[in-house]
């Protein structure tokens, strides 16, 4: 069937099974940053926003999602404008694999915007059921507090403002080493 | 290999070590030939030791980078694979009816061990080099079954939601048989036998299938047997035991297999190993080696799961049979009951100690339980002592042992820190429990014995092979010890004012090694664009840990460009040069180094285009800020206009190529020192850990943002050694886990802050002075946390993981 949301800004129609699940459905529309590292809601890498709120993308029918706001960790910035959040990410060298970041990122995001000053502990609680098992969330953790640092600075909006302290460093636009050309 | 051939312990790579004496300080010189080069101090350095941004890093944060999985969308006629597995723990397939899902809509193959695209041959799935030190024991596809889980079909369908419907139609028969879960009732003569003499290849030494032994190593150095024996020692003696770790990485295993257009079978795969993969598969299927190509996107993590052929055999034998892409990605579930885990392993420690406070021997014996299939089971159970033990290399009577039994469980592999956990929970906790048993300051009790700069190591050494006995060229344990107690407040412990609240602090120490002595190759090749920028190819396998990034700093490094002047192309069989893969600490220290080389090969060109467009000598020239310079006359020329010139000036125009190639009997090792700070409630048992403080002696960290980022995680994952279950079995051996929420991975609001401290020191046989990092700090939790306990209520915990239960237990037992 046919399901109309807004993703990420833009009106859009989607085909989905009724069984499916959002997860699937966006990754089959190309959005590869929604990230599945579980068979549903254990893990926290499929988390997306869906009308504001945190959600796993692979825990909600796809149909649920009909007419409403969905936004990917790609709404919050591009690599050479990233998010705050995303930049402090980067600087602080919270990402080792990458694979649980968006979800990550997502969730951080959101307690900035309720809470623009939060204390470690809450944002390890707010980081909670993300799985990650590279980082120790101890890199994570001092980005995000990072990120509440900057942007309480700057008054930037957690909500996908621009990015602030433009990057000092533009991306590069190497594909994926090692997988990216077919022959 | 043919069948009566043994791969010996030592894996057929190295010689026993000879007697003591002058010709082996010859063969390990303290005073290193190193280029000058190689030892810029801190202040000379221009890429090496910046906190360089990784460089995928804006395609991470931002979702973009693709994994595996990520490559769907390229093939419209991909099908998806499922795998239909054992129920029973041990038995025989009599009979599988593949009739109710070939039926199904959306089914293109069912595969069973008779397929025709499914191989008949034997093959390990541990990713070791060649020739592989692990037991060729297993099928693709299995009549034979071994343990739940065990790989009996395969599906392929149109979506992966049809193919694991199809797969839980395939109707399976099986003759049951007598199954043993407990390692050590395998042995009994009359436990049930997994596998005949005529079942297994590549047998390892010591094997001895009729008691289910896979393998039984031992070594040896001076005379332990006396020394233990002696009536002037005191005699300690403590067992220990480990669990079953999952490598509970966030990517499943993922695999994407067809053929292309030129017959060639193309793998896209979650490995660490691709180029061992390729070798295997090549075995396996009997298709060359120069027809099938491995590629490995970005990976998500993969702590030894991935250094193993685990999922690939299964999309190749479906793509085989429909011609058409087959994905397989296994599903979390599968993760904990059917790809790999830690050994779990029981450990006894034993020491002679003289009443001054020497250790007279140390004799170390390991249980190892591989499960049903052997991978990695003789490798890891060695590095049980050649890890740990040579920390105490002026310990002159040293005994290790250990048995690798199969039982009807799951399969172990390689994991971070690769048995040195396992050893060094044993060593560390038996060492601090002898020195508060003599009354010994356990610090210093440690520092009387363990190794400094100029020993010959011959503990390592002692079974050969495997971290071969060497000299110790670097080693900043003494630093490590410094800063990790000021960090933790060693000397100033306040105790809570409630009294039935302790506060207690351990510490542990720890040793690895940095690639496998003798048996590791890495190799780069650096090309030269004509506008001055380079394409960079290494072997070397970035799964998620920043080698990528350190490979750009060590080449800009040498080259004195930015980083963003190259590019890095890195694991595609087709494209990069040849690599053992990312496994044994090896990545920055072997193929940094070849990376190092190549960089270096192509610099000299380089300054031989500088010197003839400056017309100066090569001598008098250097490269920096990305030209080439004259220290004489301060002239210089971009290496932009080298580019160019190179490719389009004279008729001695070239492509200018670099290419390095490193290979070594060297594994320094990289020390580290673990400090934990816990208060524990008597009257529960509960408790609290304050904070982990880790110091680590990984030589010069090239990257140190993200050297702090691998201490950290691997950290992380030691804490998970000693306070979670890991993967609990039922007694049929049938995994009790099945997804996150069961496999407990302590949280970001359970994982105590991890303070992490890179203690530099220079080792000179590693590219710009690095060693290892990523494995050393993976193994100190457990014995650091064992022995804080201990000293906040004075009970101590030998089985992991340390529960409030255990220690509330230990603390009634001590009442009454
Ligand atoms: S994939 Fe959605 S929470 Fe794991
Ligand atoms: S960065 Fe790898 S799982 Fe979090």
């Amino acid at each position: 069937m046919e399901i109309q949301l807004t993703l990420n800004g833009e009106r859009t129609t989607v085909e989905a099974g009724t069984e499916q699940d959002l997860a699937t459905v966006l990754r089959q529309h190309g959005h590869i940053d929604v990230k599945c590292g579980c068979d549903g809601g254990t893990c926290g890498a499929s988390k997306v926003f869906v009308d504001d709120e945190v959600r796993m993308a692979c825990g909600m029918a796809a149909t649920e999602a009909e007419g409403s706001d969905v936004r990917t960790v790609a709404s919050l910035g591009t690599q050479d404008d990233l998010h705050p959040v995303q930049q402090a990410f980067v600087d602080n060298f919270a990402v080792q694999c990458g694979f649980c970041i968006p979800g990550m990122i997502v969730e951080a995001t959101a307690l900035l915007s309720e809470n623009p000053d939060p204390t470690e502990r809450e944002v390890r609680e707010a980081l909670e059921d993300n799985v990650c098992r590279c980082t120790g969330y101890q890199k994570p953790v001092e980005a995000v507090l990072d990120a509440a640092g900057r942007m309480r600075e700057e008054g930037v909006a957690a909500d996908g403002g621009r990015s602030v302290g433009a990057p000092s460093r533009g991306a590069r636009s190497v594909g994926c080493c090692g997988g990216d050309c077919d022959e | 290999m043919s069948d009566d051939e043994t791969v010996e312990a030592d894996g057929g790579t190295a010689s026993q070590p000879e007697g003591v004496g002058e010709e082996r300080v010859e063969e390990h010189p303290l005073e290193w030939d190193e280029p000058a080069n190689n030892d810029l101090s801190p202040g000379e350095r221009d890429s090496v030791s910046q906190r360089a941004e990784k460089y995928d890093d804006r395609k991470l944060v931002t979702g973009q980078a693709k994994y595996t999985a990520d490559y769907e969308e390229r093939y419209p006629d991909l099908a998806y694979a499922a795998v239909v597995r054992s129920e029973i723990p041990h038995g025989r397939v009599t009979d599988i009816d593949t009739s109710a899902a070939e039926a199904m809509d959306g089914v293109a193959a069912v595969l069973t061990p008779d397929s025709d695209a499914v191989p008949d041959a034997k093959y390990t799935s541990a990713g070791q080099s060649y020739p592989e030190p692990s037991p060729w024991d297993m099928h693709v596809l299995n009549e034979h079954v071994r343990y739940v889980g065990d790989p009996v079909a395969a599906v392929a369908a149109e979506d992966a939601e049809t193919a694991r419907a199809a797969a839980d139609a395939v109707d399976v028969s099986y003759e049951a048989y007598d199954y043993v879960t407990d390692p050590e009732a395998a042995f009994d003569a009359d436990a049930p036998q997994l596998f005949g003499e005529d079942e297994v290849e590549n047998e390892i030494v010591g094997h001895d299938y009729d008691r289910n032994r896979m393998a039984s190593i031992e070594g040896e150095l001076g005379d332990p047997e006396s020394a233990l024996d002696g009536d002037d020692v005191h005699v300690h003696e403590t067992e220990w035991e480990t669990i079953r770790q999952s490598h509970a990485n966030v990517e499943k295993h993922t695999s994407l297999a067809y053929c292309n257009e030129d017959d060639r079978h193309v793998l896209v795969t979650s490995t660490q190993v691709p180029n061992h993969t390729r070798r295997q598969l090549a075995h396996l299927f009997d298709i060359p080696i120069r027809d099938i190509r491995v590629k490995k996107p970005r990976v998500g993590g993969g702590f030894g799961g991935k250094q193993a052929m685990v999922v690939e055999p299964i999309p190749l034998a479906l793509s085989l049979e429909i011609d058409r892409p087959v994905l397989y990605e296994a599903t979390r579930e599968e993760e904990f009951y059917a790809m790999r885990s830690r050994h779990p392993m029981k450990v006894r420690a034993k020491t002679a100690v003289t009443d001054d406070g020497d250790i007279a021997a140390i004799d170390i014996y390991a249980l190892s339980n591989t499960g049903a299939y052997g991978s990695h089971g003789m490798t890891v159970a060695g590095n049980v002592g050649s890890k740990p033990l040579p920390l105490y290399s002026k310990v002159p009577n040293v005994h290790f042992e250990a048995d690798i039994v199969h039982t009807n469980t799951p399969q172990t592999g390689a994991m971070r820190g690769y048995g040195a956990p396992q050893g060094t929970l044993a060593l560390e906790g038996h060492l601090d429990e002898v020195a508060r048993d003599l009354d010994l300051d356990p610090v210093e009790f440690r520092q009387r014995h363990y190794m400094e700069v100029g020993d010959l190591d011959e503990i390592a050494g002692m079974m050969g092979g495997e971290g071969a006995e060497r000299r110790i060229r670097s080693c900043g344990l003494d630093e490590c010890i410094e800063r990790g107690k000021a960090a933790i407040g060693w000397d100033d412990v306040e105790q809570p004012e409630e009294d039935h609240l302790h506060r207690g602090v351990g510490m542990a120490l720890s040793a690895q090694g940095t690639g496998v002595a003798g048996d590791e190759l890495g190799a780069a090749q650096l090309m030269m664009n004509e506008d001055g920028s380079f394409h960079l190819q290494v072997g070397g396998v970035d799964i998620g840990t920043g080698a990528d990034t350190a490979f750009l700093q060590i080449a800009a490094e040498v080259l004195g460009c930015d980083e963003e002047q190259i590019v890095v192309r890195s694991s595609d069989t087709d494209v990069t040069p040849f690599d053992y893969g990312a496994y044994a600490s090896s990545t920055t220290y072997i193929s940094g180094m070849a990376v190092k080389k190549a960089a270096e090969d192509a610099r000299e060109r380089i300054l031989e285009w500088g010197a003839k467009l400056l017309d100066e000598p090569v001598a008098d020239l250097d490269t920096g800020d990305g030209t080439v310079y004259s220290e004489e006359t301060g002239d210089s020329v971009t290496l932009e206009d080298i580019g160019y010139e190179a490719a389009y000036g004279d008729e001695e125009r070239e492509h200018i190529l670099g290419k390095g190639t490193h290979c070594t009997e060297e594994s320094p090792p990289p020390f580290a020192a673990q400090f934990v700070d816990v208060t524990v409630n008597e009257e529960t048992g509960e408790f609290d850990v304050h904070k982990l403080v880790v110091a680590v002696d990984c030589g010069v960290a090239i990257n140190p943002g993200m050297a702090e980022g691998q201490v950290e995680g691997a950290n992380h994952m030691s804490y998970e050694l000693a306070v979670s279950e890991g993967i609990t079995l039922d007694e049929a051996g049938r995994a009790e886990v099945s997804d996150f929420d069961e496999y407990h991975l302590p949280s970001a609001t359970e994982t105590p802050p991890i303070e992490s401290i890179l203690v530099e020191t220079h080792e000179p046989t590693g590219p710009f002075g690095a060693k290892s990092v990523a494995e050393v700090p993976t193994n100190t939790v457990p014995p650091a946390l064992s022995n804080a306990v201990r000293d906040a209520v004075g009970v101590r915990i030998r089985e992991m993981p340390i529960t409030a239960e255990k220690i509330r237990a230990k603390l009634d037992e001590r009442e009454h």
